[in-house]
């Protein structure tokens, strides 16, 4: 039956409330972390107590199985949970941890799950992503980092690229390939590497939203030959899949940390709009305006319910994420959509949204950082890479 | 379950029965044939709609209705406009009907809903003013009190099916500006001072021009209260609005279905063309704005049908839809080149109607502002 209603028992209303009491508690309201796109020490610091308390009330690992330090709590509780920490503005968790206990909770060990399920649970560790290369990005099969076996360990040689906020993370989840006769999607096998290896060197790759994303070298790096996740060879499909391939799809997807980001720029606009007079009448009066915002009240919301339509998919045991037409036509528009927003903000406030801060600056800014953030839009995969898969797979048209 | 976009059971079975029932009774032929025809529609097919029980749906059961509700008959108009159905379900159901079942005194209803339903009469609206404005703000036809009544004066655009309507449902100033003053008044076609004047447009549909020159209505035949029909008669125009996009919705399918089909077969340099990437990302143009209309519409049909408010969600229903109408029908003539051009090939069909989609009920900047509108008052 057609419904948008998260909450539509007296039991998940007293939930809804329970995580808005939390919230009110543990973050300051409305104010603004992104992991992603901030550098500076304190707020990192603040940043990473405030997941460690929700980490406590066992809310990283709402759903997660009893047997793993979860809670086996529902689908939608969880998607409560995020709606109210987008209500909120609280930051989101970094989602390469998510992705990975995902993959370990799919295809780990015991012993894997014991190991690290407790320190993402509960916020402690912090995972970063070992996947894009210099010459593998879009074509991620092509990856070139090559993991032989030495006995009981595994050797890793190779470059890793555009590791966001990497060097905040204590473990990596590293694709390299196992077999070296392979090619293309086979042969290639996940890694749970301790950063603290020796052989690993991480340089910083500054980007334009102003966070820093990294470059990992691999020289020689020994890992215990029980750090690999899943079965030799096959990662692409067993962890790559329903990872940062595509969206986390287990239990059910969420609104996510991208998606609080447009909504809150959007608030953000509809609010400058309202209180700033231009030529002596509300912007919000101009007629071009208010066009322009409807246009983007319409891309906001239209994502939103992608994220309802993936969640109802998956919940009516569909693929939701990977590879679905939906999918791909939703991460398309998206992808394509965060940069429009930035494009159309700029273009609202005008010539002085140049101006980064001080007390010239219009909303201290955050049109400006907005905009340059905007261009972070290609991790998975850019708008072409998605309708390309949307044109070949899912329309059928010949590759 | 809390988060579901699928329809249950019962609308699934209407669905398809409406699936079935306009792939085999309106080919596109059948379209081509109504196209700036003398008659304005079939009767068979609307009175085989009205046995189906399709035209009374969501009328209340007291007047032969059903009682049924929005996402109920939503399947209804996605098949109708997947198929071009020469059917004027929106205007003489979704609007006419709907203003009689909403607004109307029990004589009223009596007179006119089993009637609809039945299929044996029709009832449309005539709002759109020479001006070409749209809401409150365009309804400037004079209505002056006169004796215990009142009298018409003034012209309306693009009334469909005025010459077969049993009455105009005429939106008429009686006075003040913009939503205060706005009137509704039942007036026969075939009265004293009305004329009638079919206009050729870009669809072939049948519109008229509808010209009142001194109609002396009596206030017994005003529908609603006078001076306050606002609120009503925008309220059933949003809701007949997201039943447009329902229609979009479908059309965008077939759209799809008939550019992709090209792509596939359509051999040039010794390679479907579809092989090109430029011409898949028209593909995919054409795609996600279906989708994403979809969406919108879906929502907006499930808040109508929860009872909650629904006017922002309807606005952004139509937007999408009014820009997808344009976008999806562009995307794919880039598609075909000169076959989408021919008046023999389909996809010119869906070009030239979804022109007036994109039009009925408001354009996307009349809809993008109200949606705008209504979240600035909000926040």
């Amino acid at each position: 039956m057609v419904d948008f209603c998260p909450d539509d028992t007296a039991e998940l209303k007293a939930w809804r409330m329970e995580v808005r009491e939390f919230l009110e508690e543990a973050w300051p309201r409305g104010k603004v972390f992104d992991y992603d796109y901030d550098e500076d020490p304190a707020g990192w610091a603040e940043y990473r107590r405030f997941w460690e308390k929700v980490g406590q009330k066992g809310w990283v690992a709402l759903t997660w199985s009893k047997d793993y330090y979860g809670q086996g709590r529902t689908a939608i509780e969880r998607w409560i949970l995020n709606e109210e920490f987008n209500a909120h503005a609280a930051p989101s968790y970094p989602v390469i941890g998510l992705a990975v206990a995902s993959a370990i909770l799919r295809v780990g060990t015991h012993e894997q799950r014991r190991r690290h399920l407790k320190g993402i649970a509960e916020a402690t560790v912090l995972w970063g992503e070992g996947y894009t290369e210099p010459s593998a990005g879009s074509d991620l099969a092509s990856l070139t980092t090559r993991a032989d076996r030495d006995g009981d360990y595994w050797v890793l040689n190779g470059a890793k690229t555009l590791g966001t906020a990497a060097h905040h993370c204590e473990w990596m989840s590293v694709l390299a390939r196992s077999d070296p006769n392979s090619s293309k999607h086979n042969g290639i096998s996940c890694f749970l590497v301790p950063l603290d290896t020796p052989g690993i060197q991480m340089l910083p790759l500054h980007n334009m939203g102003g966070g820093q994303q990294n470059q990992t070298y691999f020289e020689n790096v020994r890992i215990p030959a029980d750090c690999l996740l899943g079965e030799e060879g096959a990662a692409w499909n067993q962890v790559w899949f329903g990872l940062g391939g595509d969206q986390l799809d287990v239990p059910g997807p969420v609104l996510d940390g991208h998606t609080m980001r447009i909504a809150r720029m959007l608030g953000e606009i509809i609010h400058y709009c309202k209180t700033t007079r231009r030529g002596g009448a509300p912007l919000a009066e101009d007629p071009v305006i208010k066009i322009q915002l409807g246009e983007l009240i319409l891309g906001v919301e239209a994502i939103k319910l992608a994220v309802f339509e993936s969640y109802s998919n998956v919940a009516n045991g569909g693929i939701g994420g990977r590879g679905a037409l939906s999918s791909n036509l939703n991460q398309a528009f998206y992808k394509e959509f965060w940069p429009h927003l930035g494009q159309v903000c700029m273009e609202i406030v005008g010539p002085i949204a140049q101006i980064q801060g001080g007390k010239w600056a219009q909303m201290e800014g955050r049109v400006e950082k907005y905009f340059r953030t905007s261009f972070g839009n290609h991790a998975g995969g850019t708008a072409q890479l998605k309708r390309m898969v949307a044109a070949t797979r899912g329309l059928g048209l010949p590759r | 379950m809390a988060i579901d976009l699928n329809f249950n059971d019962e609308q699934k079975m209407i669905w398809n029965t409406a699936k079935e029932f306009f792939q085999k009774r309106c080919p596109p032929e059948l379209a081509r044939k109504y196209e700036n025809s003398e008659a304005e529609f079939p009767v068979e097919l609307w009175k085989e709609m009205a046995d189906l029980g399709w035209l009374g749906m969501s009328f209340p059961a007291e007047y032969d209705g059903l009682d049924c509700t929005f996402l109920d008959v939503y399947g209804i108009y996605v098949e109708a406009g997947r198929t071009l159905a020469p059917a004027p379900l929106l205007e003489a159901i979704a609007i006419g009907g709907s203003l009689i079942a909403r607004l109307g005194t029990d004589a009223q209803k009596q007179a006119l809903l089993p009637a609809i339903a039945a299929g044996d009469k029709i009832v449309t609206l005539a709002m759109m003013e020479p001006e070409g404005r749209y809401g409150a703000e365009g309804v400037e036809l004079a209505a002056k009190p006169s004796g215990g009544g009142y009298v018409l004066d003034g012209t309306k655009l693009l009334v469909a099916c005025a010459g077969s309507a049993e009455r105009l449902i005429v939106a008429a100033r009686t006075g003040g500006s913009g939503e205060d003053g706005v009137s509704l008044f039942l007036v026969d076609p075939k009265a004293a001072g009305v004329s009638l004047e079919r206009t050729r447009n870009i669809g072939g549909y049948p519109l008229y021009a509808v010209t009142f020159s001194n109609v002396s209505v009596p206030a017994s035949d005003a529908l609603g209260p006078v001076g306050k029909a606002w609120d009503a008669l925008n309220e059933v125009l949003m809701k007949a609005a997201v039943l447009q996009s329902a229609m979009v919705v479908g059309a965008g399918e077939r759209v799809l279905e008939i550019a992709v089909g090209y792509a596939k077969d359509r051999v040039q340099f010794g390679t479907p063309i579809g092989k090109h990437q430029a011409v898949q990302y028209l593909c995919t143009d054409v795609a996600i704005a279906q989708h994403t209309t979809r969406l919108l519409t879906l929502h907006a049909a499930w808040k109508i049908d929860s009872g909650q408010p629904f006017l922002r969600e309807a606005a952004l229903a139509k937007a999408s839809a009014s820009k997808a109408a344009a976008k999806m029908t562009f995307a794919a003539h880039e598609v075909h080149a000169g076959i989408g051009f021919m008046i023999d090939y389909d996809l010119q069909l869906y070009t030239l109607r979804g022109k007036h989609w994109e039009f009925n009920l408001g354009d996307a900047r009349h809809h993008l502002e109200l949606a705008a509108t209504q979240q600035l008052a909000a926040a």
